[in-house]
């Protein structure tokens, strides 16, 4: 059991580890790496959103100077390269089950380092050419000739689940790969056909893409003295990408390396592997020189996988007195031309019923093929889609019935009493005070200060919006992690395979650690990123990492102190049972002799000691756990907005969120606020938008995308509530995705409140300016016209 | 190909680069500067801030010759020994950073803003001077706070108050 009294370092809000090396420029991020003869690999692109590749003339690119080598999807095939193992439905034992129609296997179309057949995206590199310096791989890559043959095309995902859209694979009847059903369909009939009341509600959750601010880089050579590859990648986790990429290869795994230190920016994006990585390893061997990729920021808007995409149509029966009695939805997501990852659509099915107590559903989901690129789980998978349905829906069966918003959830909410929860399509809720938290975030927003903020506003010839949403999520990810716990005389060393971009693991971890043992936090050390000396891992996604290295390190740390104890037996003459340990210290009941951590491991390595008791002071810990949690809390948002342009700020912003245990506040809080913004970029401005009459993506830099920035972002009143899980040793739920996954929604709800005057409105995300003034003008001209009738 | 010299955190340096060189790749591709980011290709994230003869500069859109002769600093260059400048170790102690990528132009950028500045920083000021850059991870919450952190250290009041 933990000893929580003896908690020094978890809990409290200490500054990162991490940040010396990063403030004073020694970070070590992909591009920071150079090898001495390295050479310069640039990508050939297809124009088109889906045409036949006819043929490709290299003759020309070859010629140039500096000109290495070309590369195309045939070369790929004839060395028999092995497509990225995606292995993208998602398999734990909570996860929801998707299947193909009728029950079938999901088809997952090959996703080839680069096609031989037909490109299927705008952006899809079908051809590599390599030359001494990137300025020559670049304009070599503009004298590749490639004969396409165009194609017709379908992007948008409702046109691209029609049976008659064009088709991205011969092996399908049509795009639709998914479509599964969960929940109990004839009770929930049932009950709808007996409902006073049913509201019903469509949306589409557009196409987003995570903007990471480094752009993806890869580095790889091969030593042909010992025929392995090495491979400098930044990722969501190393050891996944070694396994994917030896399988690519056609290598054994322990003939890859893969180096992923300092990660800037990953938020889902980075944890499918992307063909430069397989590439550029390819190539070093074939040209016998380390070669490297770094994309451009253009082709990062273009080809690092995107997210959500999702359109949702969604129902609730509701009785007389508002209580909830039925859900029924159904989900579409785009996968876009290859099947990357299904967790979205499956994380999102398991939670349709958000944070209310219904008793019947059912869900039908769906995944197509699209010509685009291929989407990924980003930043809180498939949440922030399934909250904007039910919570804009509980919002709309407020306004439409007649009641008071936050009374309608009230009378609905989950109890904590209801704990652990089962939701009608099966998933158990683990713990939770979800109207709690309501009422602890209607105190911090001051929301009875609500009506005075409006007028104020009115004075200044704005109008104010309150949003308000609740949220539940799952954190679920893959099930195994492995820690090496190793005592030095010097300190602590943890190798963990879990890969952060941010997150603070050299920190919170440490603070584990140090508490788990009894050692200063100071002295504890962590270690990540190479696959040469970490050796297993489950990376970095879903809210897995604090949860599974917590866990792991819990077990660890009891085998290692059982070690301890042995080996402080052996050093002061006592039997084992003798020894107590407490606070990172071994001593003898009644004996004025004791050892500590690091005295104990100087004598680990004596030559004089038992069998049993060589080897050094350290463990081996691994853990499975498939259990899920589920964090959860409220939020808060206030906008005002200018009816004569259409503008928009946000000035006030407050979330509860139910994190469990929080080991470092200061990070937990930090990660909130960037989720935060990440869901707000989503209503408000992001979206990857592709022409429909050319197919083109138009997003292309920083001057077309929009992101949130330093002045359209107000400061954010964020408040940690910890509901201990009782799946886990130290009781860890997940932090951060909870930032995202309410604020779509509660965005889009504030919008409707400021614009409720001008009644009931349609505005899809991103809610630019120009299409709130367009619905504020539609708005006053039905107003006008219903006086005048 | 040209002979570019300029002094880069105190040092005299001097490289034979191809005209179109960025001062960017300069720092680090041939000076091994590589603190300094390199984020887009249009001149908008701000990951590439340095200091030229005083002044915040996107070294990603000048180029190597246009910093002939001129005064650099880099984010390499903003500590003293061991002794982090104020802005890096509010940095550290607001938690504002968190993948650090857009950091070292973060920082470079919000120094010159405090170092120029009339009068005292507001968060509104700060909000609006920093808009160049940007930062995926923070939502900008506690770079805010750590500046107007720094800001108040830095100032002359401050100081006196010592
Ligand atoms: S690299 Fe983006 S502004 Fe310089
Ligand atoms: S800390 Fe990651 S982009 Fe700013």
């Amino acid at each position: 059991m933990l000893n929580e009294r003896a908690f020094k370092a978890v809990g409290k809000p200490l500054p990162r580890k991490e940040d010396l090396r990063l403030v004073t420029g020694k970070g070590r991020f992909t591009d920071d790496f150079n090898m001495p003869g390295q050479v310069w690999a640039s990508m050939v692109r297809s124009p088109y959103p889906h045409a036949r590749i006819v043929a490709i003339d290299v003759a020309d690119a070859l010629g140039m100077p500096g000109v290495l080598g070309v590369y195309t999807g045939v070369d790929c095939a004839r060395d028999g390269l092995q497509p990225i193992p995606h292995n993208p439905v998602p398999s734990t034992n909570f996860d929801m089950k998707l299947t193909g129609p009728g029950g079938t296997k999901v088809f997952i179309g090959s996703h080839m380092l680069l096609p031989a057949d037909k490109a299927r995206h705008v952006g899809e590199a079908v051809a590599m050419v390599v030359a001494d310096t990137r300025d020559q791989a670049q304009a070599a890559a503009e004298a590749v000739a490639v004969e396409y043959e165009e194609l017709p095309w379908v992007a948008d995902t409702l046109a691209a689940a029609e049976p008659d859209a064009p088709r991205l694979w011969d092996e399908l009847p049509d795009n639709v790969l998914v479509d599964s059903s969960f929940g109990d369909a004839v009770a929930t009939d049932a009950a709808f056909a007996r409902a006073p009341h049913v509201v019903t509600m469509t949306a589409h959750i557009g196409r987003v893409t995570g903007a990471p601010l480094e752009p993806r880089a890869a580095l790889g050579s091969y030593d042909a003295e010992t025929g392995r590859y090495t491979l400098y990648a930044g990722s969501g986790g190393a050891v996944r990408q070694k396994r994917e990429m030896a399988e690519v290869l056609n290598e054994p795994p322990e003939n890859l390396r893969v180096i992923s230190f300092d990660v800037g920016g990953n938020f889902g994006t980075r944890n499918r592997a992307y063909v430069e990585f397989g590439l550029v390893l390819w190539a070093s061997k074939k040209l016998g020189r380390p070669v490297k990729f770094r994309a451009e920021r253009s082709e990062s808007f273009l080809t690092d996988y995107q997210g959500r995409d999702l359109v949702t149509e969604v129902s609730l029966a509701i009785d007389r007195d508002g209580k909830f009695l039925a859900m029924r939805a159904s989900n579409l997501s785009n996968v876009g031309s290859r099947c990357a990852s299904l967790s979205p659509l499956s994380k999102g099915a398991g939670l349709i019923t958000g944070s209310y107590d219904i008793p019947v559903a059912t869900l039908r989901a769906r995944a197509v093929y699209s010509c685009t690129m291929p989407t990924q789980a980003y930043r809180s998978s498939g949440r922030p889609e399934v909250t904007f349905a039910i919570e804009r829906l509980v919002d709309k069966a407020a306004r439409e019935l007649g009641f008071d918003r936050l009374e309608l959830r009230r009378r609905n909410m989950v109890r904590p009493e209801q704990m652990p929860y089962v939701n009608a399509v099966g998933s158990t809720y683990d713990s939770g005070e979800y109207e709690a938290n309501m009422d602890k975030l209607l105190a911090l927003a001051d929301w009875q200060g609500i009506e005075a903020r409006r007028a104020d506003a009115k004075a200044r010839g704005k109008l104010l919006g309150v949003g308000f949403a609740n949220y539940v999520e799952s954190s679920i990810g893959t099930p195994k992690e492995r820690a090496d716990v190793i005592v030095r005389p010097d300190g602590v060393e943890v190798v963990i395979g879990t890969q952060p971009a941010g997150q603070g693991h050299e920190t919170s971890f440490a603070q584990v650690t140090a508490d788990l043992l009894g050692v200063p936090f100071d002295n504890v050390t962590i270690t990540l990123g190479d696959t040469d000396v970490v050796s297993a891992g489950g990376g970095t996604h879903s809210g897995r990492s604090m949860r599974h290295a917590s866990t792991v390190l819990a077990l660890a740390s009891v085998e290692i102190i059982e070690k301890g104890c042995a080996l402080a037996a052996h050093c002061l003459g006592v039997e084992r049972d003798a020894i107590q340990f407490d606070e990172g210290v071994f001593r003898v009941a009644d004996r004025n002799t004791s050892l500590s951590w690091f005295d104990l491991a100087g004598r680990a390595d004596d030559k004089s000691l038992p069998e049993s008791l060589r080897g050094g002071l350290k463990v081996r810990c691994d853990s499975e756990m498939h259990t899920p949690v589920f964090p959860n809390g409220a939020c808060c948002c206030e906008i005002e907005v200018d009816p004569e342009t259409g503008g928009l700020e946000i000035t006030r912003y407050s979330t509860v969120d139910d994190v469990g245990r929080c080991i470092n506040p200061l990070i937990v809080h930090g990660q909130t606020h960037g989720g935060i913004a990440q869901g707000v970029g989503q209503a408000l401005w992001e979206q990857c938008y592709i022409d429909p009459g050319s197919g083109q993506p138009t997003n292309g830099s920083f001057m077309d995308y929009g992101m949130p920035r330093f002045d359209n972002m107000p400061s954010f009143k964020t408040q940690i509530v910890e509901v201990l899980s009782p799946t886990n040793p130290f009781g860890v739920k997940a932090g951060g995705e909870g930032g995202t996954t309410p604020a779509p929604a509660v965005i889009m709800s504030a919008m409707e409140d400021a614009l409720s005057e001008f009644g009931p409105m349609d505005i899809e995300m991103p809610a630019t300016g120009l299409k709130i003034w367009s619905a504020i003008q539609q708005g006053r001209a039905r107003l006008a016209a219903s006086k005048t009738a | 190909m040209a002979l570019v010299s300029m002094t880069v955190n105190g040092s005299a340096v001097a490289r034979e680069v191809d005209d179109n060189t960025f001062l960017a790749f300069f720092l680090r591709d041939h000076l091994g500067l590589t603190g300094t980011h390199v984020g887009c290709d249009t001149t908008q994230c701000g990951c590439c801030v340095v200091h030229v003869d005083g002044r915040s500069v996107k070294s990603c859109t000048m180029l190597a010759a246009q910093a002939q002769g001129c005064a650099v600093t880099t984010i390499e260059g903003l500590a003293t020994g061991d002794v982090l400048h104020p802005v890096q170790r509010a940095f550290h102690l607001h938690h504002g950073l968190q993948c650090g990528y857009c950091t070292p132009g973060m920082i470079m950028a919000a120094v010159n803003l405090i170092e120029t500045h009339d009068g005292a920083l507001t968060e509104e000021i700060v909000r609006e001077e920093m808009e160049g850059n940007l930062c995926r991870c923070t939502g900008y919450h506690n770079i805010v706070k750590a500046i107007l952190a720094a800001a108040d250290e830095m100032s002359p009041s401050h100081a006196a108050a010592e």
